[in-house]
């Protein structure tokens, strides 16, 4: 079955200059082919407020540009944490969903690096 | 103009390892061998407290200097994935890739548009990116070029992982102070000859007369020695097109006597070759079963192996029923076994029939292996085996320090701590 909406048998169809395929979520957010994503475990319900909970897998992609506000899996010291991303006078943070804990700044000298920004989610246990 | 690069992972399975595991960005590293048995990578910290490549693990680790080491059993799931990755990145980024081994991969970088250096600081940025492999890039004229080219960027830090040897001013200039060990193709033997002659840098072998380097070394040496000159005699060929045999070999976990415990390994070993075999479309007409005594721990010396010619499969029923009568049949009584293997060979693609007469049922067949790789790839591979590969194993290597299959294993996947 190779039929996409163009090649009709009998009227010619109108939408043969508008083809395009489907959209592909395994591509767009979570193939793990790619050579820069990686699936990572969540651990706790520290990031709640963004919907995301223990257990949670996060596909994440280490070739993708770190913005401000997305989260990211960064390599603090000698572990691994999820949390957002902000920027502050041309600096990269680590903020803590927490409001008593003060951000971290990005920087090889101290061993906090982002590892990987999240491209998506996965919850097996709904 | 030509040119062959060659891309190496820095210590690669150590690379891998610390590409998971934040912790170990500053320590030392080591790999060890199947069975925990010796060190087969090491990080550069490692090599400094003077881990030894082949340093046995029971004794290295008890040396007070290794203390800080952090020892790991060999992840080959865990590798070969990221050496897929390493691969990948580089194919999206240029016409030809070879793999040439699970961590080094011939380039071609003939005629690309700007500037190559640039280029090639790009592509290994991007593979560290990526693959979160470190990694050395050697170019030049010649595949054996690029190669030294690698070794002469690995070995001075200053190069910031790139050397071009491209200019033959250059090329020379290294060549007198690197010695022939390097030259990929120079085996022990070679060396000592050449060192017997006085030759001990690249710049004099290269120098040497061409008749009498095909004298010494026979027309390998010639072809090296030309490679060395500049005229590419080795092209860069694909993925290994198809395998001349299959094998599956190890050294168990512990000494085996007893005959169900060595049945019971071969068995398996046969289920794993059987697996490979049918992931690239082949069958199998020629099985060869070896077993053997410890060498090393004045055990009477026992080493025997046996082929047979099958009807053409890649059933692993029908696999495992030769290797384990081939087995019984050189299995004697009174030995400690160490290790054991399958290896099948005279490979054809599958479905070749070439027999008048056929015991087996090739669509039944066909059907039943499909059925089982279908669940072993969709649950894990091992979820469903043949019944006489055993369920406790517990002649299986020692892999007593392994890290997660971070990107095979769903279960085993890294975690972060949500903050």
């Amino acid at each position: 079955m190779n039929y996409q909406g163009e090649r009709t048998t009998g009227f010619a169809s109108p939408a043969s200059d508008n083809i395009e395929g489907t959209i592909d979520l395994m591509s767009a957010a979570l193939d793990l082919r790619q050579p820069s994503r990686y699936p990572v475990r969540v651990e706790g319900d520290a990031l709640l407020g963004r919907s995301i909970r223990h257990g949670d897998i996060l596909v994440v992609d280490s070739a993708v540009a770190p913005r401000a506000g997305v989260v990211v899996v960064a390599s603090v010291g000698d572990e691994l944490r999820v949390c957002e991303l902000t920027q502050r006078a041309g600096e990269w943070w680590l903020r803590s969903s927490s409001p008593q804990a003060s951000p971290v700044q990005v920087d090889d000298d101290t061993d906090v690096a982002i590892w990987a920004v999240a491209t998506g989610l996965v919850r097996t246990d709904v | 103009m030509r040119v062959y690069g060659l891309i190496d992972g820095n210590s690669f399975y150590c690379s891998c390892q610390r590409a998971f595991e934040p912790r170990l960005k500053h320590k030392p590293v080591v790999v060890l061998s199947n069975n925990d048995g010796c060190a087969i990578a090491r990080t550069r910290e490692a090599k400094a407290l003077g881990v030894k490549m082949g340093d046995a693990w029971h004794i290295a680790r008890k040396r007070p200097e290794s203390q800080p080491v952090v020892w790991y059993s060999s992840n080959y799931a865990l590798y070969a994935d990221m050496s897929r990755r390493m691969y990948q990145v580089l194919a999206e980024r240029l016409p030809a890739v070879e793999p040439y081994s699970i961590d080094e991969m011939f380039l071609d970088l003939s005629d690309l548009p700007g500037d190559l250096h640039e280029r090639c600081r790009q592509i290994r940025q991007d593979v560290a990116e990526h693959a979160k492999i470190p990694t050395c890039i050697g170019w030049g004229p010649t595949k054996t070029i690029a190669k030294v080219a690698n070794g002469v960027a690995k070995d001075h830090a200053e190069l910031d992982g790139l050397c071009d040897l491209t200019d033959p001013a250059v090329r020379q200039d290294w060549y007198c102070r690197t010695s022939i060990d390097e030259v990929w193709g120079i085996g022990r033997q070679t060396k000592q000859k050449l060192l017997g002659a006085g030759i001990e840098t690249i710049a004099e072998f290269v120098a040497l007369d061409a008749k009498t380097v095909r004298q010494m070394l026979t027309v390998v040496g010639g072809r090296v020695q030309a490679e060395l000159r500049g005229q590419s005699c080795l092209p860069l060929s694909d993925i290994a097109a198809t395998r001349k045999s299959i094998a599956s070999t190890r050294t168990f976990g512990r000494l085996l006597l007893k005959w169900e415990e060595i049945r019971e390994a071969i068995a398996h070993y046969a289920n794993r070759a059987a697996e490979k075999l049918r992931k690239d479309e082949l069958e199998a007409a020629h099985l060869s079963v070896l077993m053997q005594t410890n060498p090393h721990n004045g055990d009477p010396w026992y080493a025997k192996h046996a082929a047979i010619t099958i009807e053409p499969t890649s059933d692993a029923r029908d696999l495992i029923r030769h290797a384990t009568a081939l087995g019984r049949a050189i299995w004697l009584p009174g030995y400690r076994y160490f290790k054991a293997g399958v290896i099948l060979s005279d490979l054809r693609p599958a479905g070749s029939q070439g027999l008048m007469f056929t015991f087996r049922d090739p669509a039944q067949s066909a059907t039943v292996m499909a059925a089982l790789d279908a669940v072993n790839a969709r649950f894990g591979s091992g979820t469903l085996l043949p019944g006489s590969t055993g369920l406790k194993r517990t002649w299986s290597p020692r892999q007593s320090l392994l890290s997660g299959r971070y990107t095979t294993r769903l279960e085993e996947i890294v975690k972060a701590r949500s903050w």
